[in-house]
């Protein structure tokens, strides 16, 4: 009798690792391209158009802008997970640092109690602040009553999700927009292509440093390495005189921040306003990217590139060849198992055994 | 040569080869075992024999060379491989899931390979066999509740039940009692009267001699020979495992005893289960004294020392050091206050993914030398961890090395580099069998270490369940049973029976430390 076994593999070299990776990819490719063909569109023509969103300037500036926002909360969430911090809540941290953007211009828009020039500024660290306390919340309760993370974490997103539906039916409505449930457009200086043409010019450096700064923290500094013997084992913190509440609230201040900041980056770069159906799963979707990316922080923003260049390439694939949404989510999904199914092949083989 | 003979072998290993990434544990290994024999396997820390067995057990598959059993050719794929054929292993660091009870641990798996089982029968034929080796411990008892060396009877409970033709324990006794390993050995000559062969990893040369039938000695991942232990002796082991003999303990010493440099009183203590672990302890440590505290584990002297190093919240007493009030403090205070801890259990206390050095600094990354305001100065720490990795002898192929890679006693040789040799000013060493897993030569070293520190005027605290090593190294030596301190005695006064009777709890003295 055949049976089939699974057998750990020891450490893997780069290049074994890379390898694989490649492999899924095209494997992931394959597939879909065989759902296509079911579909009765060629897979060929789907699949230029979809290289052709990372060739073309336009569409590949379209994928780094949808990539920003996943790609900030993901780095947050690189260094949570790294803390041992399950943090399944970068949705709701997200709709936090929209909300408190949207607020910052809002009441300048009302009140106008700063110079315009400082309101970029202010809305950046109102997204910070307001992501980053609505995820020391739940590390509060961890550390206070030893509440674990995981519930907490996930049951703040729909308060916030109700929370922004609340403001924008209600009392943030646009009174000159016809009734919609949408604030006002932010001004120009509100926006973030205002300042050098296009989102993605603040936007991308911005991301890279972040994920230096989230580098450095983690592997150069003393409260990093309090979060990654954290993280490793929580005993040997208490042991190595680690004051974890402390390192606990500090981290998820930051991981929360990122979220926020993501936030921040979809009201002001992407929507111009704050409306419903926004951040749209993307805290979810940074939950995967921060772990295709191994929680490396580097890894982190060009994984989420790449996924709203999926996302973008659906959108294309959806209006030009006809293909229902959920052709495109399956798409999506396919190339996203695959590579996976990939990490999974790296850490074991299967045997056959009679 | 014929037939006969090759079938007496319940085990040939031939050219074994097992590489890992930068280091090769294992190089032309070969290793034989018979019917009903109990074979000991001998070597530095490093030198391949966890690896080696491991490599029978189906853990490794090896890179190159063949293995035997039963006088067929096997290729062992996994551990249930190893099951199916009758091999059975108790590992280094248990396999236990802690959450689970004593009798779910040990018949985890068994349905998978065909029994059945009956919740009733189990634990009364469990506890027959606990009752039969003379334990203490509960079927239903949770596992995380059982001190280190009842987690290992639990390990022997699992190969017990399994049946097993072959019996590969590696360092068994590190954690049992003086009492407990004479009953671990004579169920192992018991299960070799029946024909079981028994492979036995361990450090200790009586251990050796009082039990053992054939001997193989191992050395950089090569076996270097193999030999009949009536025709060997200590003194040529120690040459085949370290090429040179062993040096000897320093001598007895004078030491004033003016201030206590800790001192303890009326300390309470609960454990995990939430019960009175230490009662009423009270003592006094001296500057430059090394204070034994003798006893069978699990009576108290791992809450005691985890109350001393803040990582226990003691329910009344207090804990002076230098004259301050350190009780309740935050661990990190203490540390700073130059209290280092050898834990038990190595690697409960390490950051198993993180890398040697890492490790090495757990406790010393905010000493200005490694870092300035908040930034690490990995440099620095780099060079003290090359500083360590030599002056302790830590086998690892870099300082970046996992230290879940590293071999047992390498783990437990990290510790000791960490407590010993990374506090900028270091005052009381807390000292939970340091020597538990170290070869030889190492333990050897430490002791050397110990006396080298309290000559400095560095206190030592040592827990030990060895008493010739307390008898050896502390100037006095407090007995501990039930949570309570039972005797206290000096130095020229030690009479290994007597607290062998207190440890038990049959005697008691009336003394304050
Ligand atoms: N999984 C692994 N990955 C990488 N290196 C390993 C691994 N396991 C063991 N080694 C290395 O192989 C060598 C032999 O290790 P092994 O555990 O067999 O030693 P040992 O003789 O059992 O020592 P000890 O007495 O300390 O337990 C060591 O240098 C160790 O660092
Ligand atoms: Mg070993």
């Amino acid at each position: 009798m055949l049976s089939l076994k699974l057998e750990r593999r020891g450490e893997v070299s780069r290049k074994f690792s890379a390898a694989v990776s490649g492999f899924f990819l095209l494997a992931g490719l394959f597939f879909a391209s065989i759902i296509f063909e079911l579909l009765g569109v060629s897979a060929v023509e789907t699949f230029s158009r979809v290289v052709s969103v990372f060739t073309s300037q336009s569409s590949l500036m379209q994928a780094i802008l949808r990539g920003l926002p996943i790609g900030f909360a993901a780095l947050g969430l690189c260094l949570a997970f790294k803390m041992n911090f399950w943090n399944i809540g970068a949705e709701g941290q997200m709709y936090m640092g929209m909300t408190a953007a949207t607020g910052v211009v809002l009441l300048h828009a009302y009140y106008g109690y700063i110079p315009d020039f400082l309101v970029f500024p202010a809305m950046v660290a109102a997204g910070f602040l307001a992501g980053g306390l609505y995820c020391t919340l739940p590390a509060f309760l961890k550390v206070k009553f030893g509440v674990n993370e995981i519930l907490p974490t996930l049951m703040l997103n729909y308060i916030a999700m109700h929370f922004v539906n609340f403001l924008i039916t209600g009392p943030w409505r646009d009174p000159r927009g016809f009734g919609f449930p949408l604030s006002i457009i932010f001004p120009p200086y509100a926006r973030m292509e205002t300042f050098l043409g296009h989102a993605n010019f603040i936007g991308l450096p911005a991301a890279i440093t972040a994920a230096a700064l989230i580098f450095g923290l983690l592997q150069k500094t003393s409260i990093g390495f309090e979060m990654r013997v954290l993280g490793q084992n929580f005993e040997a913190a208490r042991y190595a005189g680690v004051k974890i509440g402390r390192t606990l609230l500090t981290g998820s201040m930051v991981a929360g921040g990122l979220a926020g900041i993501g936030g921040l980056v979809i009201v002001s770069g992407m929507l111009g306003r704050l409306r419903p159906g926004a951040p749209a799963g993307y805290g979810y979707t940074a939950i995967i990217i921060a772990f295709l990316a191994f929680l490396n922080p580097w890894l982190a923003v060009p994984a989420a590139i790449f996924f709203g260049g999926l996302l973008v390439a659906g959108d294309v694939i959806q209006a030009t060849l006809n293909l229902p949404f959920a052709a495109v989510q399956i798409f999506q999904s396919t190339i996203f198992l695959m590579i996976i199914v990939g990490e999974f092949f790296k850490r074991y083989k299967i045997r056959v055994v009679r | 040569m014929g037939g006969m003979t090759e079938t007496e072998y319940l085990v040939e290993m031939r050219g074994i080869t097992k590489r890992f990434p930068n280091v090769v544990a294992n190089k032309n290994a070969s290793f034989t075992l018979r019917k009903g024999e109990v074979h000991a396997l001998l070597g530095e820390n490093g030198a391949g024999k966890s690896t080696l067995m491991n490599v029978l057990y189906g853990i490794y598959r090896p890179d190159a060379g063949e293995i035997r059993v039963y006088g067929k050719r096997v290729e062992i794929r996994g551990p249930k491989d190893a099951l199916k054929l009758g091999i059975g292993m108790v590992h280094q660091q248990f396999k236990l899931i802690p959450v689970h009870t004593v009798a779910e641990n040990v018949i985890l798996g068994l349905k998978e390979m065909g029994f059945v089982l009956d919740g009733r029968k189990i634990n009364q034929r469990l506890g027959e066999v606990i009752s039969r080796y003379g334990w203490k411990i509960s079927p239903d008892a949770r596992v995380w509740q059982l001190s280190a060396g009842e987690k290992q009877q639990v390990e022997l409970l699992k190969a017990l039940f399994r049946n097993v033709k072959i019996l590969i324990l590696d360092e068994p006794t590190s954690v049992l009692t003086p009492q407990e390993t004479v009953v671990l050995f004579q169920t192992l000559r018991t299960m070799a009267s029946q024909g079981i062969g028994i492979v036995l990893i361990t450090h200790k040369l009586e251990e050796v001699f009082s039990v053992s039938d054939r001997v193989t000695v191992m050395r950089g991942g090569e076996t270097v020979a193999t030999k009949h232990v009536r025709d060997t002796n200590i003194e040529e082991l120690v040459e085949l495992m370290i090429g040179r003999p062993l040096l000897k303990i320093a001598p007895a010493r004078q030491l004033s005893r003016e201030k206590a440099v800790l001192r303890v009183s009326d300390l309470v203590v609960l454990n995990d289960k939430g019960l009175e672990a230490v009662r009423n302890v009270s003592f006094q440590l001296f500057g430059g004294e090394i204070l034994g505290i003798a006893g069978v584990s699990g009576n108290g002297q791992q809450e005691l020392l985890e109350a001393i190093a803040g990582l226990r919240k003691p329910v009344s007493g207090k804990i002076f050091l230098d004259g301050v009030d350190i009780t309740d403090k935050h661990p990190w205070e203490i540390i700073s206050a130059g209290v280092s801890y050898i834990p038990a259990e190595a690697l409960r206390y390490s950051a198993a993914e993180m890398t040697v050095a890492e490790n090495l600094v757990l406790k010393a990354y905010r000493n200005p030398e490694f870092s300035k305001k908040i930034l690490i100065n990995w440099k620095n720490v780099a060079k003290k961890s090359m500083d360590l990795v030599q002056s302790f002898r830590i086998v690892t192929p870099s300082i970046n090395n996992k230290v879940g890679n590293l071999s047992g006693g390498n783990v437990q040789r990290l510790v000791l580099a960490r407590e010993l040799g990374t506090y900028p000013k270091l005052r009381v060493v807390l000292a939970a069998y340091p020597t538990r897993g170290l070869d030889i030569a190492s333990t050897e070293a430490i002791h050397q270490e110990f006396i080298k520190k309290s000559e400095q005027g560095v206190s030592i605290l040592l827990v030990s369940e060895e008493l010739e090593e307390l008898v050896a190294l502390c100037d006095r030596i407090m007995v501990m049973h039930r949570g309570e301190v039972v005797g206290v005695l000096e130095r020229g006064m030690y009479d290994i029976e007597e607290i062998g009777l207190m440890m038990t709890g049959v005697k008691k003295m009336e003394a304050k430390a």
